[in-house]
């Protein structure tokens, strides 16, 4: 049985548009995604230091990536997470 | 089609271009009314009353300013916008090269250049069409000078009112104080007609 992740927690750094609000729905409607806290942790003239908290049934990290780095984030690390046995 | 427009409205936002955009829009949309305005007078004043000579004249202006504003508004917006996301990949230490920050950077330069190339093209057009009925015979050239001259009037009030609106000034005297501006310039040009060569 292959392990899901099941939580990830994000350490992100991120321009200051799009707003929160909208990175966390662009994440929110990935396949395996069931909810998606952000706050924020830093702000200067040009980005914003931001925390994401990612709860799902099966969350794909390379989906999470890609869709930050469409709206213009970098992932600075990943703090948590957490992983379970993919349930039948 | 609808995803395409969304999307590109989305990059507009980003971009954060309606402020400008509105800006290039009223000054653009100015200069054209004014151009025209100087042409008709002008053009009356000199004996050069025929409606084809108005909108050969007219015609030219109208496309000279609409690529002129195009080109130097994409030109211009498109280095401030490099300029800027230069700035956004040095503060954000990474390329963003697929990011919808370069593609937003993108739309801006084209949507500035549309709103700069459309505006005095729009403007210079409108106070066209009562020579183009001068031209079918339906009114006189004279009547052509005036109904041109009044849209003119027409467009620079409601020009200035929206200013008003934007502002939350009061439109009517915003509106007002734009048709002082225009028949300032048709004063003007009646005044330098009327100096001896």
């Amino acid at each position: 049985m292959n392990p899901t992740i099941k939580k990830m927690v994000l350490d992100v750094l991120k321009p200051h548009e799009p707003p929160i609000y909208e990175l966390a729905s662009k994440l929110a409607s990935l396949r395996g995604i069931d909810h998606v806290s952000i706050s924020l942790a830093e702000i200067d003239q040009s980005t914003e230091s931001i925390k994401i908290s990612i709860d799902g049934s099966d969350i794909n990290t390379d989906s999470v990536k890609h869709s930050l780095e469409e709206l213009g984030a970098v992932i600075h690390s990943v703090d948590e997470v957490a992983v379970a046995k993919r349930t039948k | 089609m609808l995803e395409a427009i969304r999307r590109f409205r989305s990059h507009l936002k980003i971009s954060g271009v309606s402020g400008i955009s509105r800006r290039y829009f009223v000054m653009n949309f100015f200069d054209g009314a004014m151009t025209m305005l100087g042409v008709i007078v002008g053009a009356h004043t000199t004996g050069a009353s025929d409606p084809r000579i108005v909108i050969g004249a007219g015609l030219g202006a109208t496309v000279a300013m609409g690529m002129s504003g195009f080109s130097g508004a994409y030109l211009t917006e498109r280095a401030e916008r490099m300029r800027r996301l230069k700035g956004l990949k040095k503060a954000m230490l990474s390329d963003m090269r697929s990011s919808v920050h370069a593609k937003a950077a993108h739309a801006a330069s084209l949507w500035a250049a549309f709103v700069d190339g459309i505006s005095p093209a729009l403007a210079a057009a409108i106070p066209m069409t009562p020579y183009a009925l001068s031209l079918l015979h339906v009114i006189s050239p004279e009547q052509a000078l005036l109904a041109s001259v009044a849209l003119i009037m027409t467009t620079l009030f409601g020009l200035g009112a929206f200013l008003g609106r934007i502002s939350k000034e009061n439109v009517l005297i915003s509106g007002l104080r734009m048709i002082i501006v225009g028949a300032a310039t048709a004063f003007i040009v009646l005044v330098l007609r009327a100096i001896p060569a």
